[in-house]
């Protein structure tokens, strides 16, 4: 039986009164690459924070791999998650954040090694290895001995991607992750995500304002409103024919701003 | 023009001075100098207790459990609120009458340090604060355990943002070693109280006893100032 990589099974956010996520249900296949889009507001960018365990939810169920992320199953019954669990099911996930957050007092290089060191226990040797070739493939092998200080926001922002690509993930989390760049600087971003996208090897899932990159490599998009999902679909229905008023409003804004 | 004028008549001072003292210098110097070497002892335990309670409570108030937390903001509360020369007179002449009899050194390192420590947390607590949430949301996502995270990430970041106060607070606590005097022990404040009683070279007594605490200080600033470079150095390098 095949299940979902992902899988949000009737999942609330809220903050005090405010619900952010409201009974979610929504899912992505194995190596699926899904866009979420959305105006601000609208619950997009929780749906990965929630997913990353960054923030906890107050109701539902997230599934990861067809196993319950949020709880785990004592004797039959779905009770609330060890940190033990969560540490094993999250070492999944990866996440590309909007303000890159490199560990500014490390190297491009220790940045990425870091966590395979002190997580997984790899040696120093083996974990540089990798770091190098992953360093490499987003075009930054050159700056490996270079601190984030001393990099372009495109730059850091690449190295961030190698950082939690040398982590193995399965599943990798885009937040915004051109939004903090320079104009110029965009595309040298988008093209490390493209190549990821394309190799297949990644369930994606990406919060994203590039409407043109989403229609481009997502298998489908999924629009986001007032914590619901209003809409999904392949990319060029969605944007090329779409049913929901709100989320006609949103595209002719988005497309007139350019 | 004028800055010149202030500075002769400085260094002109100074000159005479040194030269009107200096057949009393080896009077009164060599216990002064004994007193020094008391207050140096005193302020290094003490600075050592002050900065493994600082960064104890400051992180127990900033990450702790609940229980943690209220230990630390008890301590933190009560030695804060309370003067050190009370805490000194608790030490040395309260603790005997509970059985527990303190010698003047132990009581003078115990109470300076117990005083600055719960200073120092709320100094240790800011940084770690102030070290921006995206730092530990990185962590998360790199599914680091929160140990690593605070000894590799927080720390090393958190450190950077505390030395000026950390400085700031160590200098301050070897001024107030001063205080040891009350409980018999003979530092450089004491001994220059004595010498003065002994030659009434008032003058030249508290003016070196003054560039002693001075020269102290300088250390504790320059030692700060390399530690802040060392824990900046990423940021500073330009290519």
């Amino acid at each position: 039986m095949t299940h979902p990589m992902i899988q949000f099974d009737k999942v609330l956010k809220a903050y005090g009164a405010l619900q952010v996520l409201k009974d979610l249900d929504f899912s992505v296949d194995k190596g699926e690459v899904v866009s979420i889009i959305g105006p601000s507001g609208s619950g997009k960018t929780t749906v990965l924070r929630v997913l990353m365990t960054l923030e906890g939810i107050q109701g539902g169920t997230m599934y990861v791999d067809g196993e319950p992320l949020n709880k785990m199953n004592v004797d039959g019954q779905l009770v609330d998650a060890s940190k033990a669990h969560i540490r094993r099911i999250r070492s999944k996930i990866g996440m590309v954040f909007q303000n890159f957050n490199l560990f500014p007092h490390m190297t491009a290089l220790e940045n990425c090694n870091e966590s395979p060191i002190f997580t997984q226990g790899k040696s120093k040797a083996e974990a540089t290895e990798e770091s190098m070739r992953l360093l490499d493939t987003v075009g930054l092998a050159d700056k490996a001995n270079h601190y984030p200080s001393q990099l372009s926001g495109g730059q850091q922002q690449r190295v961030a991607i190698a950082r939690t690509l040398a982590m193995h993930p399965e599943i990798l989390l885009f937040d915004e992750p051109t939004s903090a760049l320079d104009p110029e600087m965009v595309g040298e971003v988008l093209e490390v995500i493209r190549n990821l996208a394309e190799s297949g090897n990644y369930t994606m899932l990406l919060v994203t304002h590039q409407m043109g990159f989403a229609r481009e490599v997502s298998d489908r998009v999924c629009f986001f409103d007032g914590g619901f999902m209003v809409e999904q679909g392949q990319p060029n229905d969605l944007f090329g024919n779409p049913q929901n008023e709100r989320l006609k409003q949103f595209l002719s804004k988005v497309l007139e701003a350019g | 023009m004028n800055r010149v004028a202030i500075v002769s008549a400085l260094i002109a001072f100074l000159v005479g001075l040194s030269v009107a003292t200096f057949s009393e210098l080896r009077v009164f110097l060599p216990a002064i100098l004994k007193g020094a070497v008391v207050t140096v002892q005193v302020s290094i335990l003490s600075i050592a207790l002050f900065i493994f309670l600082s960064v104890l409570a400051g992180i127990g108030r900033a990450r702790g459990g609940r229980a943690i937390r209220w230990l630390s903001t008890i301590y933190v509360e009560v030695f804060r609120g309370t003067s050190l020369l009370v805490i000194l007179f608790w030490m040395f002449f309260v603790m005997p009458e509970f059985g527990v009899t303190l010698s003047p050194m132990f009581a003078g390192v115990a109470a300076i340090g117990l005083n600055f420590g719960a200073y120092g947390a709320e100094v240790v607590r800011g940084a770690i604060t102030a070290v921006p949430k995206g730092q530990t949301e990185a962590t998360i996502a790199l599914n680091m355990s929160p140990y690593r995270r605070m000894t590799r990430i927080v720390l090393p970041q958190a450190i950077a943002i505390m030395i000026p106060g950390m400085s700031n607070l160590t200098i301050e606590l070897i001024k107030a070693t001063a205080l040891v005097s009350a409980v018999t022990l003979v530092d450089i404040t004491y001994a220059a109280v004595q010498q003065n009683q002994l030659h009434y070279r008032t003058v030249e007594i508290f003016l070196i006893t003054m560039m002693l605490y001075y020269v102290l200080a300088q250390f504790v600033r320059f030692g700060g100032e390399a530690l802040e470079e060392y824990f900046t150095r990423h940021l500073n390098r330009r290519v």
